[in-house]
């Protein structure tokens, strides 16, 4: 009986040193439309260009205010999408992108298709040490995919999407086994969701319904018939 | 013994903080009015689709982009029924229509786009053909409302034929299960059945 505080303290000792081990805090973002694949539809999308990036700066702010101290916070951004639209636009979109990732001093990387951010995740830290934490999606979905590019290069189409199917070539090692994740993008809780905790045992938060970014900040439900579920 | 507990029950709490803290963070929602575009760039693709005049229907003959020489393909617009944004069939223009691919078309604004771009609706050239030139690009479009992956046809330039006959053909991807009911996957081993928004 004596031996019971030892062994609880130890227990608790060795959890601590679990959670206080750095991890890392990943914010995905997808692209925008261009107004050319866009205009005249009666649904069309993305009429501001950085609706996605606006609502990640956001949250990368109020990570940056919780994270623990040695955590790494990384902005993973998809590029030919701001390229195109820059060209569009006559800005130079992804030079603002770095400049705001350089105002919240977060560490940024572009992407350009999926293998390399398949390849990040797994493998770019080394995950033995340096979990997932935390992973928030900003961009295009439908229930079964993250669509880094739509109606970009192809009119109302995605060259670069992240499949259900393909989450089995991403590691469930790449995770803390309390890794907060959601998609803040349309329909993820509606399928997306459901195979995220089947393939990784991690809960991902997603939208059943549409979420809408068209007001500036984090997105919000589009309606009251919409709901966030895992 | 109580000291410790009351230890453990304190530590116990103090882990909890962090997912309470980021349940208070989505609230913050942060509103900010999206700043307003700049003008169009005079003479940009986006202008023309804009303000240049809309048609009922093309010109036959009327050409866009690099045109001309050998091989050419021979395209067959047809709208999607099933609700999938594929633009129609191409063919090499010695191969029968059997051959032909259902495409995703890849415009190249400020070169050559889809015809229909032209019209005052988008459906406007349904069944109408085409000379294309261009190629297969070597990746594949996810179409996100049929859960579809297609060959992608790089468009480089068109001449318009003019309008034909339905072909005796279903349309999209040889592997859309047409003969299934609503509740059947369009991919092997999709997730998907019905309902395929996308925002």
């Amino acid at each position: 009986m004596r031996l019971l505080p030892i062994v609880l303290s130890l227990l608790l000792l060795g959890s601590l040193a679990v959670q206080a081990q750095p991890g890392e805090h990943i914010v995905l973002t997808g692209g925008p439309a261009l107004r050319f694949m866009e205009h005249g539809k009666d649904a069309s999308h993305d009429f501001y260009w950085f609706n996605f990036v606006d609502a990640s700066t956001i949250w990368l702010n109020q990570i940056k205010s919780t994270a623990a101290p040695g955590d790494l916070i990384t902005w993973l951004v998809y590029k030919p999408a701001y390229v195109s639209r820059s060209n569009e636009l006559g800005l130079n979109l992804v030079a603002q992108i770095v400049d705001k990732a350089r105002a919240l001093n977060v560490n940024l990387l572009f992407f350009d298709t999926k293998d390399q951010l398949i390849n990040y995740l797994n493998k770019g830290q080394d995950r033995g040490r340096m979990k997932i934490v935390s992973f928030d999606y900003f961009g295009h979905s439908n229930k079964a995919c993250f669509l880094f590019d739509y109606s970009n290069t192809i009119d109302t189409m995605s060259i670069c999407f992240l499949h259900v199917i393909d989450l089995k070539h991403i590691h469930g090692r790449d995770f803390a086994r309390n890794a907060v994740c959601k998609s803040w993008g349309c329909h993820s809780g509606e399928l997306y969701s459901k195979w995220w905790k089947d393939e990784f045992d991690v809960a991902m938060t997603g939208a059943v319904g549409k979420t809408d970014f068209s007001h500036g900040g984090l997105p919000a439900l589009s309606d009251a018939n919409c709901r966030w579920s895992q | 013994m109580r000291a410790w507990i009351g230890f453990l029950l304190a530590a116990a709490l103090a882990l909890a903080v962090p997912a309470g803290a980021r349940a208070q963070l989505a609230g913050d929602t942060s509103l900010t009015a999206p700043p307003v575009a700049p003008p169009l760039k005079k003479g940009s693709p986006l202008d023309h689709l804009t303000n240049d005049p809309k048609l009922d229907q093309l010109p036959i003959g009327y050409s866009e982009g690099q045109t001309g020489g050998v091989p050419f393909f021979v395209a067959h617009r047809a709208v999607d029924t099933d609700g999938g944004m594929g633009w129609g069939w191409v063919r090499k223009s010695d191969d029968d229509w059997s051959d032909g691919r259902w495409i995703a078309l890849q415009e190249q604004p400020g070169l050559a786009v889809a015809p229909f771009r032209k019209l005052k609706t988008r459906d406007g050239d349904d069944n109408w053909e085409f000379k294309f030139w261009g190629h297969y690009a070597a990746y594949k479009a996810y179409d996100p409302h049929l859960d579809e992956l297609l060959p992608v046809f790089v468009l480089q330039g068109y001449q318009v034929i003019g309008p034909a006959a339905p072909l005796n053909r279903l349309v999209g991807p040889p592997d859309r299960p047409h003969s299934r009911g609503s509740n059947a996957s369009s991919r092997p081993g999709s997730p998907i059945e019905t309902n395929h928004n996308i925002d």
